[in-house]
């Protein structure tokens, strides 16, 4: 590990391997079902899926880690249970939980597994990560993508455990784990059922050269012909208010954080994280293989370079996200 | 990857036996009658399914849905059942595509690199080099199982043909090779005469600027 501890996506076997090879000092993924926030069809692992994932990070010295991060169904616990049950048997070495019943269980059952908090538990202050430490004995939380650098700077003087922040990948511009617009449209939720914008409620249409893009049966948004596109997400779409025609929350654009380092190590950052489990694993290679390269380098003094993942954006655009943005 | 590595990255422009292979044989079959050609595409399946259980269940595992996969710069596309415990390949007419659950369009070598998880289907849907129409529900489940599997379509093609698959190899660096002395010949012979017009047409608009 060097200045950073890089954490990757898979969502699947291949793209596990990928991440490990290109550079990853720990994977995280989900189980095939509603219990991690990419359920997404034919993606996620088997149990037998994730027992060779584990034993492939492991023989290499890498982590894997189980992302359990969506909300219990009331009256319906036995998935995410058993996700934990069976995180502890397989050897993962971490599971990241959002949920207070799912992460009671979890400490109380399982001594050994250590226990992150999701960026779906939106704890973003010193009292709330305070109450998770001191309740579930958490050793990590990832940071929700909605504060500065000086922020987490302030925030780390005041919490005793590491932080953990994304670096790259797609922007939840929403408090996440509490976002309602996807499940006010579909009917199926991405904090309890982990489908943010389902694809079964998706479907594309040709509008002469016009690529039209909808959701749950409403145009979000009209892509001209050759305009780059993004996710048919709400909050990603593009609204007429007041007259006028534009992207009323967040534009299609990728977080690229790979020039901040220096920022996000002086604020006192432990582990980087790259969003995307439910990309390819082309991308896992290209994405992995830039921060291992940039994080060697910036751990030994050389010039961190920052251009070679424009072509993965979505949108074709990137921004430093809420890290330099001054709105709350 | 090795550059003796069989598998290293080919460049999409590299995709020349393959793309060249595609068109010959659609060409040839688009005459023909459906029931002549089905036997064949049977026996890519029957193949493709032996040296990949993975994918192959987690598609059949699905509901069932028809995706026409229609590489553009091909005189036919695909259609490609899968769900319901089964999956069928056919070919079929552009005047024929009809009305699947989903058609994914692009270039014959973006589809290729896509399948063989060379490239990143949402970096191709930002960017606009892959288009998809219809219920995407069935199609990020093909690209996720295609994506986990490792994919090789010159070595499936290769064990298809038996003894005679040795040459596939052989042949995609000929195939390669030879577009490199064709593009060599295009810029020795043309690049002068290239280079003149630029010159030219720099002189006009620096005229017209006046």
């Amino acid at each position: 590990m060097g200045a950073f501890e890089l954490i990757c996506p898979a969502g699947t076997l291949a793209s596990l391997k990928a991440a490990v090879d290109a550079g990853a000092d720990s994977v995280y993924c989900g189980f095939r079902d509603e219990t991690n926030a990419r359920n997404f069809p034919g993606l996620n692992f088997s149990r037998a899926e994730m027992r060779q994932g584990v034993e492939y990070a492991h023989a290499r010295g890498k982590k894997v880690f189980l992302a359990a991060n969506t909300y219990a169904a009331a009256g319906r616990f036995a998935p995410w249970k058993a996700a934990v049950d069976d995180a502890a048997a397989i050897g993962l070495d971490a599971v990241i939980l959002a949920d207070i019943g799912v992460l009671d269980y979890a400490a109380g059952r399982h001594d050994g597994l250590g226990l992150h908090l999701s960026v779906q538990a939106s704890a973003s202050n010193p009292d709330a990560i305070r109450f998770y430490q001191e309740a579930f004995g958490i050793r990590r939380v990832v940071l929700p993508r909605v504060l500065t650098t000086a922020d987490i700077a302030r925030l780390n003087q005041e919490v005793s455990i590491e932080t953990e922040v994304f670096v790259f990948g797609g922007m939840c511009p929403m408090a996440e784990g509490r976002c309602a617009l996807s499940s006010y449209v579909t009917g199926l939720s991405p904090n309890s059922q982990g489908v943010c914008s389902p694809a079964e409620h998706v479907r594309y249409e040709e509008r002469g050269t016009q690529m039209v893009s909808r959701l749950g049966g409403y145009t979000i948004n009209v892509f001209e012909k050759d305009e780059p596109a993004g996710y048919p997400t709400l909050c990603k779409g593009r609204f007429v208010a007041r007259g006028k025609t534009s992207y009323l929350f967040e534009e299609p654009t990728s977080l690229n954080a790979i020039g901040m380092l220096p920022e996000l190590k002086a604020a006192g950052v432990v582990a980087l994280k790259i969003e995307g489990r439910q990309r390819g694993r082309a991308y896992i290679q290209q994405v992995v293989s830039a921060h291992r390269a940039a994080i060697d380098a910036f751990g030994a003094g050389r010039a961190v370079a920052s251009d070679r993942l424009g072509a993965v954006t979505e949108g074709g655009r990137e921004t430093t996200g809420a890290y330099t943005k001054a709105w709350r | 990857m090795m550059d003796d590595d069989p598998r290293a990255e080919p460049e999409r422009d590299d995709r020349i036996l393959e793309t060249m292979a595609a068109r010959l044989a659609l060409l040839l079959a688009r005459p023909l009658p459906p029931a002549l050609l089905q036997p064949p595409l049977d026996l890519v399946m029957t193949i493709l399914k032996r040296r990949h259980p993975g994918a192959f269940e987690r598609l059949t595992e699905l509901p069932e849905a028809e995706i026409v996969v229609d590489p553009i710069d091909m005189p036919m596309a695909f259609r490609l059942r899968l769900g319901g415990g089964e999956m069928r390949l056919s070919v079929c007419r552009r005047d024929d595509i009809g009305e699947p659950a989903a058609l994914v369009r692009g270039d014959f070598a973006v589809l290729l690199d896509l399948m063989e998880g060379r490239t990143d289907g949402d970096a191709l849907f930002f960017s606009r080099e892959l288009t998809v129409i219809g219920d995407t529900s069935p199609v990020v489940a093909l690209r996720n199982a295609v994506d986990g599997e490792d994919i090789d379509m010159l070595a499936d093609i290769a064990a298809m043909l038996g003894p005679f698959g040795r040459l596939v190899r052989p042949a995609r660096g000929a195939a390669s090779r030879a577009r490199s002395s064709l593009v060599g010949l295009h810029d020795l012979l043309l690049g002068p005469a290239l280079r003149r017009v630029e010159g030219v047409e720099r002189r006009l608009t620096r005229l017209e600027g006046r």
